[in-house]
């Protein structure tokens, strides 16, 4: 099948998804609850792209190309809900991401950088850093679903859940008893995978509290 | 869908197990409360990992907080605020001393809020354990601990012949079985264009083509029974006064397909829904209609019901094929359609209540009768509304598409009461537009209605009489977005809540930034919920403004 990303063609497989075939062809489409070792889920909706011939916007990541297909990832109002949804997602955090994580980086990319439209309630602080190697803040979830499927797909230890419902979503690891309690066999493929450090893997400088954890005597 | 926990679910299945929501469910019935010992037992029968199972846990409304030996659940649905724009919460809140999600000291009563008890013909509705009381002194009665069932009106019929509303006698069937077969009967019912009657209006035939082409065995249909839409009680009154129309357009359904099992999800708010369809089931059983080699064709049919646990969004088919095999009841991408992976993986067809009620006839009478069945209009067959408490006869009513508003509102279901005057209809449920009174002479059909930014959706009017106030019931409709949104898509998960916000502040809120959060969701959102929440506001928007309080 051949498609047209931006004027340019490229050939693709039958069953190809735009997003992958953006890829190839060497254009960018954001993501954030993308990630090329997981199942598409099509949860955050800013890698809209419009299709000729569609009236609205489709999500790059679970949309599987048709042949002869011309995709504008430039298109304004794909664009646009990029820009919005970004927007809610950094006014829902209590913080700004650090900088090196994919939310910021996707972030500065499409220029949301002003004050967010849309500000209002943020998530309140929790913090779970008992575990030695990995540590929970779930203020930062962005309830991307990332986390939960790779433990699901990559790992198979089925730790992590998504929780809540509406705003209230967010992840919790076995019943909501941290990491240490549930079934994680600490491989890292949450943090790996996380966009905005809500799971990350606790750096060495941190050292000194994980051998107290450890031993008992801290956290 | 997680393929993993869709096979850990099948395999559940496979050995007789219960699902993990059923589990969940019955402790709540048990011993009124979810605790860690019951997720723990719920992963181990239902074969799901214990996060999974807590993560199910905290999904749906009636697993979320521990309740009373007596549990009242007021209704907030739009019929009930329509009626006295809320104040019937608020006096059972006073009233008990609670707060939502909380249980008296003494662990006697506990108060929560559900959305739409079916009677919205008989606002306010309360529930009262297993007993709904509706209408005037429904409160008092429920706080005296003296609540009495309230009663339901009977339904009629606008058609020469009844159809809809006309008990069933599988006599469609009979015909399918012995002179059809599923071929012609599947082309009848393409030659039909039955529009579904859930929402969304997609044909019925060509779903059922699609999902019969499938790869892969066996195959299911299920019945969607989750009329959530606050303001809607037709598939209640389907599924507990005409049960075996239902059951009938299922095995007809099945029979085209080359399915050979069916499910029915009902929802917790209808508490008769499932003992009434089972004992129907029992009795098709007896008499030949369901089973091994029905009515000795050689074709083999079981339906089975499940019920639901509070949640509006598991009415959205993804998310209700989630929620039958026990887990949380969020939206999927699609593809894949349920047609090509659905139950189990497997091929599915998921039809609403009405739509199936409508298949009978077809088999009995065929295509072209069903066609003539609305003569002024295009669209084929004939429709079930019904009215809110503010009309003088409200019930459920069977009626021909192309009717008018006018019509329906003024001599069908009688004006309002007092005389009152209509200011707005909100037409086809939550995620359907508000039609103003200006414009009652707008037909009752998907073009026309789709003109006027409102739609047929699921077929309920809820008139607004002149006491209500926009800015309120703006505020009503978005706290029931954002409560219902099942959390997964970003635009609405964060944006309802924000666009609930700026309305429910004592604050002017700017027209141009609420315009831009409302094209995000319409664009953006992964399912109706998200997309069609802004429809209303549109209209208010559009015919309301001054009552908004706007800014630029
Ligand atoms: C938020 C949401 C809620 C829905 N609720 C219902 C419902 O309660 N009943 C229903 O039949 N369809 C509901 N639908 C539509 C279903 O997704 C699906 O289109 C329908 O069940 C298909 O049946 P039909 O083709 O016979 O209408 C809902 C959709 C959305 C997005
Ligand atoms: S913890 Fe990270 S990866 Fe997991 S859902 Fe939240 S933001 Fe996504
Ligand atoms: S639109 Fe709302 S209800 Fe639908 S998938 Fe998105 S979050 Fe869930
Ligand atoms: S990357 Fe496509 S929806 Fe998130
Ligand atoms: S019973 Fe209250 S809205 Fe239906």
């Amino acid at each position: 099948m051949r498609v047209t990303i931006d004027g340019s063609a490229v050939e693709v497989e039958p069953g190809t998804t735009i997003l992958e075939a953006a890829r190839q062809a060497d254009t960018w489409i954001p993501t954030l609850c993308f990630d090329e070792r997981l199942a598409p889920f099509g949860a955050c909706r800013v890698c809209m792209v419009g299709v000729e011939g569609n009236p609205a916007p489709v999500p790059a990541c679970t949309t599987p190309c048709r042949d002869g297909m011309n995709v504008d990832t430039q298109d304004p109002a794909s664009r646009r809900v990029a820009t919005a949804v970004v927007e809610l997602v950094l006014s829902e955090l209590p913080e700004p991401p650090a900088a090196h994580t994919e939310l910021a980086q996707v972030a500065a990319r499409l220029e949301v950088t002003d004050q967010p439209r849309w500000p209002g309630a943020t998530h309140p602080v929790r913090q779970e850093l008992d575990h030695p190697y990995l540590a929970f803040r779930h203020e930062l979830c962005i309830s991307c679903g990332r986390c939960v499927r790779a433990c699901d797909e990559i790992q198979g230890a089925f730790a992590l859940t998504a929780v809540g419902r509406g705003f209230e979503a967010n992840v919790v690891a076995g019943m909501d008893s941290g990491f240490r309690e549930s079934t994680c066999v600490s491989c890292g493929a949450c943090a790996d995978t996380c966009p905005t450090d809500a799971i990350s893997e606790r750096r060495l400088i941190e050292f000194g509290d994980v051998y107290a954890t450890i031993s008992g005597a801290g956290a | 869908m997680s393929r993993n926990l869709v096979e850990f679910a099948r395999r559940g299945d496979a050995t007789g197990a219960q699902t993990a929501l059923e589990v969940l469910k019955q402790a709540v019935v048990d011993h009124r409360e979810v605790t860690d010992e019951d997720r723990r037992r719920a992963a181990q029968i239902s074969g799901l990992p214990e996060a999974t199972v807590y993560g199910v846990s905290t999904f749906y409304d009636d697993l979320l907080a521990p309740v009373g030996r007596r549990h009242v659940r007021v209704c907030t649905g739009t019929a009930c605020f329509a009626a006295n724009g809320g104040a019937h919460a608020d006096e059972l809140r006073a009233g008990l001393g609670l707060e939502f999600g909380e249980v008296s000291d003494d662990g006697e009563v506990s108060l929560s809020e559900t959305v739409c008890l079916g009677f919205c013909h008989s606002s306010p509705a309360v529930r009262s354990g297993d007993l709904i009381d509706a209408g005037d002194g429904a409160v008092a009665r429920v706080l005296d601990d003296a609540a009495t069932a309230a009663a339901e009106p009977a339904w009629r019929s606008l058609l020469p012949e009844p159809v809809l509303t006309k008990p069933g006698d599988w006599s469609g069937l009979r015909r399918a079985l012995t002179e059809l077969g599923a071929e012609a009967l599947l082309t009848e019912v393409e030659e039909a264009t039955v529009r579904g009657r859930g929402g969304a209006g997609f044909p019925a035939g060509t779903k059922w083509r699609f999902a019969r082409n499938a790869s892969g065995a066996p195959k299911y249909i299920v019945v969607n029974g989750d009329e959530g839409d606050p303001g809607s009680y037709i598939d209640k009154y389907l599924m507990e006064q005409n049960p075996v129309r239902l059951l009938e357009g299922v095995v007809l359904a099945g029979f085209a397909v080359g399915a050979t099992r069916g499910f029915i999800l009902t929802r917790s708010e209808y508490p008769r829904s499932k003992p009434v369809l089972e004992r129907a089931i029992a009795q098709a059983h007896n008499d030949g209609w369901l089973g091994t080699n029905i009515q000795g064709s050689g074709f083999d049919f079981d339906i089975e019901v499940i019920e639901g646990a509070g949640s509006y969004v598991v009415g959205e088919e993804t998310a209700l094929l989630a929620c039958l095999q026990g887990l949380r009841g969020t939206v999927s991408a699609r593809p894949p359609f349920p047609a090509e992976r659905g139950v189990h993986g497997l091929p599915t067809v998921v039809n609403n209540v009405e739509t199936l009620a409508n298949i009978p006839f077809i088999a009995a009478h065929g295509a072209a009768a069903y066609r003539a069945l609305s003569p002024d209009s295009e669209t084929n067959g004939s429709k079930l509304v019904c009215f809110n408490e503010r009309f003088n006869a409200p019930t459920v009513v069977e009626v021909p598409f192309g009717i008018t508003m006018r019509e329906l509102c003024e001599e069908v279901a009688g004006g309002l009461r007092g005389g009152a005057g209509i200011k707005a209809l909100q037409i086809g449920g939550p995620l359907g537009g508000i039609l103003p009174a200006s414009k009652l002479d707008t037909r009752f059909d998907f073009d026309d209605l789709a003109a006027e930014g409102c739609m047929v959706g699921h077929g309920s009017i809820v008139a607004f009489d002149e006491r209500t106030n926009m800015r309120e019931l703006a505020v009503h409709l978005l706290r029931f977005g954002a409560h219902e949104s099942c959390g997964k898509c970003f635009p609405c998960r964060i944006g309802l809540r924000r666009a609930h916000d700026m309305f429910a502040a004592a604050e002017p809120v700017s027209r141009s930034r609420f315009e831009q959060l409302l094209d995000a969701l319409e664009l953006g959102s992964l399912c109706a919920h998200g997309s069609g929440m802004p429809a209303p506001l549109r209209s208010l928007l559009d015919h309301f403004p001054a009552e908004l309080g706007l800014i630029d």
